[in-house]
């Protein structure tokens, strides 16, 4: 049986240490974990229905132009370089651990881990009330990666346009949908302006479209009541969530799982070909910088602009465009992703901010911990359990909430890692993992 | 043998998750393991009640394939007497539930021995082994869904438990007991769960019933006031004039339930019109599924396929299938299915899940009738659903049909009839998918649309024909080829190459009618 293992695979699986550690890897993740939080906060913070208001009104307040910047670079795609490095991650850990002869393979390990991952994820759902959790996502997607960690990087890209190409097909077979909907609605009010007799069919058709327009207006009473419940104390925003996390962690597994898995795959690619991990020569990330934003800007601002503003006025959107302008979401994330990655790269090669790189990538090492942080201080900062801030900054203020969160998860991270191997939920998940008791103190380490 | 060998590995392998195992080999290994293709010394007690299950599944699967609806047998229940109401109950007490946890609890023994027959082959191959085995297995659940448009598919659900529950394969026996029973009364817990979002709804729809009331009283109470005023006094009117006027426009508000009180007061009629038994109920449904069109049926099922495989398994599935598979896990490692317990344990194990079984089985039945009776009472009166107990009623008599079967195999050599279901066993995979084919052909517009038109007696005698086809087939396949059609293209998948199928003359042929007792 010692047919096909080398020599070296004598030593037992373990974390890896902080020697084996790319660095790149980790100011990247340590760059995604902070800007999630530009995407997450409104989940936080405020209403959702402020959409509705900032887009419909003025486009000269500062909320109207936070969103645009938002949603124009960074919407989908933090999460996006969240999900690549979770993709490199996994070959990270798979492939710098050697079989024990006779122990628990390493596969079990990886499995291991994310099943607990998934279950941190329900935690971070049902328990800290984050609505918008994403570990339980990532432990489930994850888990379809392991078959893939060595498949060249040129079929990974592949397979991750195969996903977006699902993706896509989901997103067509929905707006066809609509679009049928929207030209049965035309007929009937056709046949009722003709003062014929409508049928059966054709009142059922009036009714879903007005039923659809209907739920997309504001409906203040509804508002009032969602806002005094985030409000309310504990138990009442748990049992108010467990619907939501129920059906949001179903759909998503089932629905949104090409969002994701589509990143991780590219991600493992990228890994492949060295580009996260500083392998290639300054051109190419120069090249990536041009390309990724070039494209992903232009694309970011017209999917906002045209498609993501314009559709409010659903009913004449449905009617004027074949196809959603978010169809080709997707790939202006994959460029945008591909300009942050290497802008972030090139900052890191030209050596001009060496104690921000050094931060970042201690927040990227403590990516788990700092996750759940945020989870926890954006709860209490908004919840009605905590300080009770829930909609009540504007849209624009929200930033000063997640500036003051990124430099206090900076200082926290550099801080921690000064004393500790792990940051403490990475102690916790390992340990979890391994069964044991990871070291978790510096100085009784392995002599790092 | 190969196959004690395995068990034995097995036991000693699981100790618990230990992150630094020792340097030594778990266990002696047969040195003479085969190269892949895996064993041909297969486990026939699996194969059999493989093969029960599989074909045993039908009898209630053929509930969704042929359009004896929910509704019907809802019906039937609130009659409770006559030919088809105890037919129905016999077969729903025997099978319902107790089939699919018969397949998920070989299923279970499957996992351990696939990843430790693969584990002393190539420790670091295992994993993807396993891995690739089950994903391509939720790939064949998804064309048996998408494709041959079974609803009900259940491969895809255990492709995603193969996954899920990769990490509990080298768990201790009492660890993997616990689990099974902890998913196990979650799974209860679940039931209970959505009875207590229905009390809540039923005690919001009585909410707003006693205000729809109050208002109905005021009107009629104010209609009677104004005749008064009108025959008798001005004076009252005069005087009051200004005041009742102000009042009015105050009661007109509360005069017409608030928005959420109608939603409250729909979200209970929704379910009791749902439990409601209504003849006429299953003719949109049938319509819809004799149509002739594949893409229409397509259209028509593709909402139900999704929300069984996301909903459903969220919810329920999980729980369903990880109970039993988790149970399997642990009696396998107990010797249960090889080299087996003794006889009287089987016979102990028989008889008291059995009857354990069809006790909570007739209680759930007793209760159900009750249910559909009168719901809003039902929940005044009980503190727990009707189904509350039937995560363990299944698993109670899907042991005792377990224990039942092995011990009558384990007495001798098989006779044909076991063989004949050992071989639909071996070839469970292709034969449900044969099944979900079959159904689709004979039962919607697709093919001969006899959705709906079988009254249940001819429904199972479909079925017994189906499976009686189903097991000649599999015992003929069986003497030329190694390994079913879909099952070797499964196994192609999986190690990605072109496997040899076909088995020579001699030798080889008699591996498959192994018999190990």
């Amino acid at each position: 049986m010692d047919s096909n293992q080398t020599g070296q695979q004598q030593s037992t699986p373990r974390p890896v240490s902080a020697a084996e550690r790319i660095q790149t890897v980790d100011i990247v993740r340590g760059v995604a974990l902070l800007g999630i939080l530009l995407m997450n906060i409104p989940g936080f913070g405020i209403d959702w229905r402020i959409f509705n208001t900032i887009i419909s009104g003025s486009h000269n307040t500062t909320d109207y132009k936070t969103l645009a910047v938002i949603e124009t670079f960074f919407s989908g795609t933090m999460r996006g370089l969240f999900s690549m490095l979770f993709g490199a991650g996994m070959i990270l850990f798979t492939l710098n651990k050697k079989e024990t002869p006779g122990g628990t393979t390493v596969a079990e390990y990886y499995y291991r881990r994310l099943l607990w991952l998934v279950l941190f994820g329900v935690i971070n759902a049902y328990v800290l009330l984050w609505t918008g959790d994403i570990l339980f996502f990532y432990g489930l997607c994850g888990m379809l990666l392991y078959p893939f960690r060595k498949t060249k990087p040129k079929w990974l890209l592949m397979l991750g346009i195969l996903c977006f190409a699902i993706g896509m097909l989901k997103t067509m077979l929905w707006y066809s949908d609509t679009r049928q909907s929207r030209k049965e609605y035309h007929a009937a009010v056709k046949a009722k302006e003709e003062k014929k007799e409508l049928t059966e069919e054709q009142q059922g058709a009036l009714a879903k479209w007005q039923n659809m327009e209907a739920r997309q207006k504001p409906d203040s009473a509804e508002i009032n009541r969602h806002v005094g419940k985030m409000h309310s104390g504990y138990a009442t925003i748990f049992n108010y969530f467990i619907p939501r996390n129920s059906g949001s962690e179903t759909w998503g597994t089932y629905h949104g799982i090409w969002d994701m898995i589509s990143m991780m795959f590219i991600g493992m690619a990228l890994l492949g070909w060295g580009f996260l991990s500083n392998k290639v020569s300054g051109s190419t990330y120069l090249m990536g910088l041009l390309i990724g934003y070039g494209i992903g800007i232009p694309l970011g601002w017209i999917i906002f602009d045209k498609g993501w503003a314009g559709s409010y006025n659903w009913g004449a959107y449905v009617d004027a465009y074949r196809a959603p302008h978010w169809l080709i979401y997707d790939f202006r994330r994959l460029f945008l992703c591909l300009g942050h990655a290497s802008l972030i790269l090139l900052i890191f090669r030209s050596r001009i901010v060496p104690w921000l790189m050094k931060g970042l990538a201690n927040v990227g090492q403590m990516a788990f911990t700092n996750y759940l942080m945020q989870s926890i201080i954006c709860t209490l900062f908004f919840y009605g359990y905590g300080l009770g801030n829930y909609n009540k900054l504007q849209f624009h203020q929200l930033y000063y909430v997640v500036g003051s969160v990124w430099v206090f998860q900076l200082i926290f991270s550099s801080i921690w890692l000064r004393y500790y191997r792990f940051g403490p939920f990475e102690w916790l998940w390992r340990s979890l993992t391994y069964w044991k008791k990871q070291p978790m103190r510096k100085n009784n380490g392995n002599g790092v | 043998m190969y196959l004690k060998g395995l068990s034995d590995s097995v036991a000693k392998t699981n100790t618990i998750m230990t992150p630094t195992h020792s340097e030594t080999p778990a266990t002696a290994i047969p040195s003479s393991t085969p190269a892949l293709p895996l064993p041909n010394s297969r486990l026939v007690s699996l194969d059999v009640l493989r093969g029960v299950a599989v074909l045993g599944a039908l009898f209630i699967s053929v509930w969704i394939f042929g359009g004896f609806s929910n509704n019907q047998q809802n019906g039937l229940l609130l009659k409770s007497k006559g030919y088809d109401y105890r037919l129905f109950g016999t077969v729903d007490l025997l099978l319902n539930g107790k089939m699919r946890a018969l397949i998920s609890l070989v299923f279970g023994a499957g996992m351990v021995i696939y990843f430790f027959s693969h584990v002393k082959k190539d420790q670091s191959k295992a994993g993807d082994y396993f891995t690739r085995r089950y994903m391509w297995l939720m790939l064949l659940g998804l064309v048996n869904a998408l494709v041959f448009l079974w609803t009900g598919d259940m491969l895809f659900h255990l492709g995603v438990m193969g996954i899920l529950l990769f990490p509990f394969v080298r768990m201790s026996k009492k660890g993997l007991l616990i689990a099974a029973l902890v998913t196990t009364l979650i799974y209860c817990g679940k039931f209970y769960w959505d009875f207590a979002d229905d009390r809540k709804k039923y005690n919001k729809f009585l909410l707003v019933q006693a205000a729809e009331k109050k208002i109905t009283e005021k009107a009629k109470k104010d209609s009677i006031d104004n005749i008064g005023r009108k025959d008798t006094s001005a004076r009252v009117m005069k005087d009051s004039l200004g005041k009742d006027l102000k009042k009015d426009s105050l009661a007109v508000k509360k005069d017409t339930l608030t928005k959420e009180q109608k939603r409250d007061k729909g979200a209970w009629e929704g379910i009791v019109n749902q439990m409601k038994f209504d003849p006429k109920k299953d003719e949109g449904e049938r319509k819809s599924v004799r149509k002739n069109s594949y893409g229409r049926l397509w259209n028509h099922f593709l909402p139900t396929l999704q929300s069984k495989e996301a909903q459903w398994t969220y919810q329920k599935g999980i729980w369903d299938f990880a109970s039993m598979i988790l149970l399997g896990m642990a009696l396998f490692k107990m010797g249960f299915f090889s080299p087996g317990f003794s006889r009287r344990n089987y016979w102990l194990l028989a008889l008291a899940g059995i009857s354990l079984g069809l006790l909570l089985g007739w209680f759930r039945l007793h209760y159900n009738q009750i249910t559909l009776q009168d719901y809003g009472k039902y929940i005044e009166r009980h503190w727990v659903p009707y189904n509350f107990f039937f995560p363990l009623e299944r698993a109670f008599t899907a042991l005792g049909y377990a224990g039942f079967i092995l011990v009558i195999i384990g007495s001798n050599a098989l006779n044909r009839f076991w063989r004949g279901l050992a071989a639909a066993g071996q070839m469970a995979l292709t034969n449900y998918l044969l099944q979900s084919i079959i159904c689709t052909l004979v039962f919607t517009g697709f093919g001969l649309g006899n959705y709906g038109r079988f009254s249940q007696t001819l429904l199972y005698l479909t079925v017994l024909e189906i499976s009686l086809v189903l097991v000649v087939f599999s015992v003929l396949w069986l003497r030329h080829y190694r390994y079913g059609p879909a099952e070797w293209l499964w196994r192609c998948l999986i190690y990605r190459r072109w496997l040899p199928n076909k088995l020579d003359a001699g030798g080889e042929a008699s591996a498959t009618a192994t018999v190990i007792s």
